[in-house]
């Protein structure tokens, strides 16, 4: 039993290698469709590892009230663009009257070249932020410290500094808090140094930031339109109940009538889950369906050559079927020439897509999980079994005598 | 006790309206250790009688005992008539097929043609290896036995053949015009083989046209319309 089995399985091997050119062909399909799959898979897995890392960046009991919202449509734009700006003062009044909230603070943000000696790093991403920001920010302080109340009330010249930004200014200074850098030209000291949180799709870190106090970066660089306010909701209250209760305070700063829409938004971290959400199911539909398709494709030209293979093999079936071989034994032969065909056109498909996430990677963190693999192959072995049980059962029901005077 | 039992056998193809009787109504038995020539005219039947005997086809009617086994029964009741794979264990276990084509499987050496039905009876490898060996050895083939089919003349490939036909130790040896494609002089060497073979206790059915040939046996069957004209025993 074993004995045959293992003969059939070497047969199929030997038969797919004599006519590797057809079977190359046939697989193209197979191939195509494993690549769609597990490609799909891997975009999914790096969108899954993106938000991880944005995880790091908001944290999921911080609400954000902005003029926009994180995610809109092009045609809403220019309403979004009309609404009155955000205020610096909503900060403590929002503070004062929510009960859910226990620590607020305002931001704005601006682009600026920060130099050290010779050292320069252009576009970094300067946010201007209230002291309470010590107590809502996600990011890690690696050394040094967050300023204080005074520093912020007194408009001081200090700044926290990214670890990109720290590589850039100070390549050999492991801890640069205390000296003196330039911030468009004007002297700022260093009193701490974020914790690395990496890259988002490889290409823009978020690293390259520093932090000074809002009222120095109002007094230094004038006010932006731009506000935002950060709310940390308070230990035992729910963040819904804490959407409503900060809604309904900012509707009353802005005199809104009941049945007028919010003229703001209120952002928080799961709406960036939802919409990830979104963009990952339609990644699945598509490539399920690319895939699906290539698959059906594939998997009919195996059959086509399958049944091919069969019609040329007839006389050797005859004759095997002579010499005592059951029927199983030359289905399995059969199958097995499939599964290997669709095997062979999956691994293809596999290797080709480690190839392109290997490139792919470097802009984005994705990984192939050994599931996919296991997928992808599961995949192959049964569009093998389902397009080679139809001619191989043909094969097996072949009459003896037919099958050897056939030419 | 003979080793098989033809009684009655009908094998008729019915083509459209046309009804082709090509066995109708044969009776034979075969004892073991017989040595049985079968002759006629072209389309007399010898074939198909050849294909019935060897569990590659089953009559329309009639009884069929090989070996002590029912193989069809004259007057079925359902109970004894082989299945598909079933056959496939007798032609495996108890034939030994030479045909006139050779029928070797082209893309494999004569050491694994012959390994076949040692392969399909299950026999482990390293047993299997020894036992084609040693029937390609008595066939004096053991300088070919990793060639393939096109790399050997005719008489060299009916010698595999008839090696593929002893490897599994069958009951019966069929024969169905072996040197038919094989010159005077080749066909002469085969048919010393097969003498030899039925010496050396094997029961052999072979299908000929020539009459030299047919004298080798000790039983000749003349058959004319798919039915038994003459049955000659020399003693
Ligand atoms: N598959 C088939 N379908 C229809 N008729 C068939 C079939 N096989 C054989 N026959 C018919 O049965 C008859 C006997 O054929 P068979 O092959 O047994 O003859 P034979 O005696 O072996 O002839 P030859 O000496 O030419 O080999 C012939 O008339 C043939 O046409
Ligand atoms: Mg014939």
């Amino acid at each position: 039993m074993f004995n045959q089995l293992y003969e059939s399985i070497i047969i199929g091997f030997k038969a797919v290698f004599q006519s590797k050119g057809r079977a190359l062909l046939t697989m193209l399909g197979i191939i195509i469709g494993i690549l769609s799959v597990s490609l799909m898979g891997t975009a999914i897995n790096g969108i899954d590892n993106v938000f991880n890392q944005t995880l790091g960046m908001f944290g999921d009991d911080v609400l954000y009230v902005q003029q926009f919202p994180w995610f809109m449509g092009d045609a809403e734009w220019w309403e979004f663009r009309n609404r009155p700006q955000i205020r610096e003062e909503y900060s403590e009044k929002i503070s004062k009257r929510a009960e859910s909230i226990s620590y607020a603070s305002v931001e704005m943000n601006r682009r600026v070249t920060l130099s050290y000696k010779e050292n320069n790093s252009e576009g970094v991403d300067l946010g201007g932020r209230g002291w309470q920001s010590a107590y809502i920010d996600a990011a890690k302080i690696q050394s040094g410290r967050y300023f204080t109340q005074l520093e912020d009330k007194n408009a001081s010249r200090v700044i926290l500094i990214g670890s990109e930004v720290h590589k850039l200014l100070f390549p050999n200074v492991e801890d640069p808090c205390g000296l003196d850098i330039k911030v468009n030209g004007l002297k700022f000291r260093v009193i701490g140094v974020f914790a690395e949180q990496g890259k988002i799709f490889g290409m823009f870190s978020i690293d390259n930031m520093a932090v000074i106090p809002f009222q120095t970066l109002k007094a230094v660089f004038g006010r932006s339109q731009w506000l935002s306010i950060s709310l940390k909701t308070r230990e035992g209250f729910d963040k819904d109940y804490a959407l409503e209760e900060v809604r309904s305070i900012t509707r009353g700063l802005r005199g809104l009538r009941p049945l007028e829409k919010d003229n703001f938004a209120i952002n928080q971290q799961e709406a960036m889950e939802d919409e990830l959400g979104k963009i990952k199911t339609s990644i699945a539909a598509v490539g399920i369906g690319i895939a699906a398709l290539s698959l059906l494709v594939g998997g009919i030209g195996i059959m086509n050559i399958m049944f091919v293979s069969v019609k040329e093999r007839t006389k050797e079936i005859g004759i095997r079927k002579a010499l005592g071989a059951k029927r199983w034994v030359i289905l399995v032969q059969f199958l097995f020439e499939a599964i290997i065909i669709a095997l062979i056109g999956g691994l293809i498909g596999l290797g080709l897509t480690s190839l392109l996430v290997g490139v792919v990677n470097k802009f984005f963190v994705a990984s192939m999980s050994l599931g996919l693999v296991l997928t992808a192959i599961g995949v192959s072995i049964g569009v093998g079994i389902f397009s080679g049980i139809v001619p191989a059962s043909q094969a097996a029901k072949l009459d003896p005598i037919e099958a050897m005077r056939y030419e | 006790m003979s080793l098989l039992k033809l009684k009655n056998i009908y094998r008729i193809y019915q083509i459209g309206d046309i009804e082709v009787r090509a066995l109708n109504g044969v009776d034979v038995d075969v004892e073991k250790n017989e040595y049985v020539s079968i002759m006629g005219p072209s389309g007399s039947g010898k074939s198909t009688l050849m294909n019935i005997i060897g569990c590659l086809d089953t009559p329309t009617s009639g009884g069929y005992e090989l070996d002590g086994m029912t193989i069809h029964q004259e007057i079925k009741d359902g109970s004894g008539i082989a299945s598909d794979d079933q056959l496939a264990v007798i032609r495996n276990q108890k034939i030994g097929f030479i045909f006139q084509t050779f029928n070797l499987l082209p893309r494999m050496t004569a050491l694994h043609n012959v390994e076949l039905p040692l392969i399909y009876a299950g026999v482990p490898r390293l047993e299997r290896l020894e036992r084609a060996k040693a029937v390609l050895e008595s066939v004096q083939l053991a300088d070919r036995m990793y060639h393939r089919p096109n790399e050997l003349s005719g008489g060299q490939r009916q010698r595999v053949a008839v090696a593929r036909a002893l490897v599994n130790d069958p009951s019966i040896i069929l024969a169905d015009e072996p040197t038919g494609n094989l010159d005077s002089k080749t066909g002469h060497d085969i048919m010393n083989l097969i003498s030899n073979l039925h010496e050396r206790g094997n029961t052999i059915i072979l299908v000929t046209h020539e009459h030299d040939i047919a004298e080798r046996a000790s039983r000749v069957i003349n058959m004319l319309d798919g039915k038994i004209h003459l049955d000659n025993k020399k003693k």
